[in-house]
């Protein structure tokens, strides 16, 4: 072949040779510019037909000059030899590059960007590629991608793999496919139709061997290859392989193309954000060896950015994120993440350089603590519940009502509350849980009562200056601490009244719906009891009643302010029998003298027929100074104060029922917090509710 | 003949997407053919029982039209060509 001329193409040298046919570097005697020229198998020849349609398809490919796509300049016949004229590009194979260890996570996201970037302008243009593979990536000596063949091999190898008499048996006999196999989706070896979708689960394959030097999928014949691409899940990749990166590799390799990514662009705007550091997470040692298997739904995300301000809001039927910035003035919301669960529980973890969202998930099907690190965009669905009663223990989870991250000096350490009343712990990031038996195996526990909502550990308090004591609220059965770090548990519930009790002060049994700390003053707590609002000075070990002047001391949530230890928040309901807001006015009480004396904060409030409920883990106060309180009721509103409460605005209504909200600022590259706000920028409530509102009817168009 | 289970929706992801799974080896309860199923689905598992090994409180399982509930649990008896479906009960808010 050397010397010959094809076309106007003289053949200089075989450069290579893959499935379709032999490459050769060439002179394009005519235009005077090197190319590169590969000329078809014999074997792998097409009739007329097929011919015409490769034509097409090349002439399609040649027009998407893309500086990522290997540019096709000519496709002819001469003497019985089809050959196709490409641009000549020299570098080295994504293939040999990713060889051993794999590449540094800088370079397979520099490199991803560009092949996302490819794949987008081709799929734009209806061009799938089909065979997309680290064979078939170059990267040149100045670090640009070229993706080779596009457009080629779906023509070229739809006599293989494509028509419904394709089988197991005749891709195991076609050698030349065996690298093709490996990055094959699911859905074409279940030999559904295939589109854009089989290229970024391809891209996956590509990232994640690129990534860790090894294939996610593998196997020693075309039987176990696919085998392993329909069922299994590949192991996960730890560090160096940043966890957002591994995040887009699960997305991409999602069995589901519906589950996938649906645009090749939405993989390069995230490989852009992990390249950006918008949301990677820094921590080296944190765990991503969990199973995971990411699902998604079509949900709106929330475009989290450092410094932003987060509201997790759970729901009886999902979870919601909403996303502002320092000012809290407006409002971009993300959800409904798990389509009909309840979310009991959230938490947002930023210890140690990391941006996890933790949150609990409740139907039919069972129980889950799933985690995202992209802010929603993907969250893990273990096969396997991770917290779960040990066989001998004879009882099954119902449901995870809180999660608490462990001291900051324990970036993994966690703890989850549950019901059946019982603590969780885990002390690698969440990878294993374990009961905490110390309290499962009290004396106690066989005479704890359920209360309206089952009978769970609802309330886990963390004393931030003493590494061996927490607390935990149990309904019903009262206040637990530990000072021997869960070892052993001894009910504190001295001077708290149990009105469903013929003894109205026993040892235990009491139903707490909440208790708060001040971590600069951990020997206080403040606790609403079913009837009854108390404060210990001596860490629980006796309650003084401090329901002075409040309309009810009924009441489920329980607020500090983050700098004040003698400032609380509540929300009291009318009655036992009547859990709405007293009289049908909507008003938080706060105190500022530790229950001496309690104050009304309604305005901007509806104080008229609002007979709304908040439970108790719908409100939390932000640490912005002055500190911002948000709350959310059973009617699905969603409102919020920037000043302390003074006045208050309607974020967000419609929403089901809110049973949890957390907040959180992204923490910036310092590590500091957002910026403080002077008072004189918090605008008048009624211009929050304006713009949120607006939002909503934009929303609702859609 | 072997036995068929119909999937669900939900937990197709955790069947490589199928909707039907057959289990080739012959069971005779529904505790050894869920067995089986959740060999080769291993996510399956926890979504229809609790970790007692319980069917959940929700999840109702027929053979062919009968109720498990009503004919054994899971010592239900199954044999070659039965059909077992996992349904979600109507409940809820």
């Amino acid at each position: 072949m050397i010397g010959q001329v094809l076309g106007h193409c003289r053949v200089v040298a075989k450069i290579g040779e893959g499935g379709m046919g032999v490459v050769y570097r060439a002179y394009d005697e005519v235009l005077h510019r090197d190319v590169a020229l590969k000329v078809i198998k014999k074997d792998a020849r097409l009739d007329t037909s097929s011919s015409q349609r490769l034509l097409h398809e090349a002439r399609a490919s040649s027009s998407l000059a893309h500086p990522n796509i290997c540019t096709i300049h000519e496709i002819g016949e001469s003497d019985g030899e089809l050959y196709i004229v490409m641009e000549l590009v020299e570098g080295k194979s994504l293939r040999d590059m990713s060889a051993d260890a794999g590449l540094p996570p800088e370079s397979v996201l520099r490199y991803g960007v560009q092949i996302a970037s490819a794949l987008a302008r081709a799929h734009d243009r209806g061009v799938v590629h089909r065979d997309l593979k680290t064979a078939n990536i170059v990267v040149t000596s100045d670090g640009l991608v070229k993706v080779l063949d596009f457009g080629l091999a779906k023509q070229v190898g739809s006599s293989i793999f494509e028509g419904p008499t394709r089988s197991l048996a005749t891709l195991e006999n076609t050698s030349s496919l065996s690298g093709t196999l490996l990055y094959m989706a699911p859905e074409i070896l279940r030999g559904e139709a295939a589109d854009h979708r089989g290229d970024l689960w391809a891209l996956g394959v590509v990232l994640y061997e690129a990534a860790s030097g090894r294939l996610p999928f593998e196997g020693r014949t075309g039987f176990e290859i696919s085998s392993a691409i329909l069922r299994e899940i590949p192991s996960p990749l730890g560090p160096p392989v940043p966890p957002g990166l591994w995040a887009i590799i699960q997305r991409c390799l999602t069995k589901e193309p519906i589950q996938r990514y649906q645009r090749a662009g939405e993989v390069q705007a995230a490989l852009e954000a992990i390249q950006s550091g918008a949301i990677v997470s820094a921590d080296p040692g944190a765990d991503v060896s969990l199973p995971r298997n990411t699902i998604l739904h079509s949900v709106r995300h929330a475009h989290v950015r450092k410094g932003d301000f987060l509201l997790l809001v759970g729901t009886t039927k999902g979870a919601f994120i909403l996303r502002s910035n320092a000012q809290r003035g407006r409002w971009e919301v993300g959800g409904p993440y798990f389509h009909g669960h309840n979310v009991y529980a959230m938490a947002y973890d930023g210890r140690a350089g990391q941006h996890r969202i933790w949150a609990s998930t409740q139907n039919y099907w069972g129980t889950l603590l799933r985690s995202s690190d992209d802010f929603g965009k993907s969250w893990t669905n273990p096969q396997q519940a991770p917290i779960r009663f040990p066989a001998d223990s004879g009882v099954s989870l119902k449901n995870i009502w809180q999660i608490a991250l462990g001291r900051p000096e324990e970036p993994n350490v966690l703890y989850c509350g549950v019901e059946p009343a019982a603590l969780f712990e885990t002390r690698d990031a969440g990878a294993t849980w374990s009961l905490v038996r110390g309290l499962f195996d009290h004396p106690h526990r066989a005479r704890w009562m359920p209360g309206n909502g089952g009978l769970a550990l609802h309330t886990i308090v963390i004393d931030p200056t003493d590494n061996q004591r927490m607390y935990v609220a149990i309904s019903a059965g009262g206040v637990y601490r530990t000072n021997d770090g869960g070892l052993s548990w001894t009910a504190q519930n001295r001077g708290i009244r149990a009105m469903f009790m013929p003894d109205k002060y026993p040892e235990f049994g009491q139903c707490v719906h909440k208790i708060a700390m001040h971590p600069g003053r951990p020997e206080r707590l403040f606790l609403q009891n079913h009837w009854g609002l108390y404060r210990s000075d001596n860490c629980a070990e006796n309650w003084t009643d401090i329901a002075n002047g409040v309309p009810s001391d009924f009441g489920f949530a329980v607020v500090m302010h983050p700098r004040n230890p003698d400032c609380v928040y509540i929300v009291p309901v009318e009655s036992d029998e009547f859990r709405c807001a007293c009289e049908g006015r909507l008003r938080v009480y706060r105190t500022r003298n530790g229950g001496a004396s309690w104050e009304p904060l309604m305005r901007g409030l509806p104080q008229k027929r609002a007979y709304e409920t908040v439970l108790r883990d719908a409100m939390t106060a932000d640490s912005f100074d002055p500190v911002g309180i948000y709350f959310g009721t059973r009617s699905g509103q969603l409102f919020g104060s920037r000043d302390e409460g003074r006045t208050w605005g309607k974020i967000l209504e419609g929403l089901p029922s809110v049973v949890c909200i957390r907040h959180a600022v992204v923490e910036d590259a310092s590590g500091g917090l957002g910026a403080t706000l002077p008072k004189a920028a918090v605008p008048a409530p009624s211009h929050q509710t304006k713009s949120v509102s607006k939002r909503k009817m934009r929303r609702t168009k859609r | 003949m072997p036995v068929t289970f119909h999937i669900p929706g939900a937990l197709r992801e955790f069947t490589a997407g199928r909707s039907k799974v057959e289990i080739e080896h012959s069971p005779t309860t529904l505790a050894e053919a869920l067995s089986a199923l959740w060999t080769l689905y291993p996510g399956v598992r926890d979504r229809i029982a609790t970790e007692q090994g319980q069917v959940r409180e929700h999840i109702n399982i027929f053979i062919a039209d009968e109720n498990v509930r009503y004919t054994g649990g899971l010592a239900s008896p199954v044999s070659a060509g039965s059909e077992i479906s996992i349904v979600p009960a109507v409940s809820g808010g």
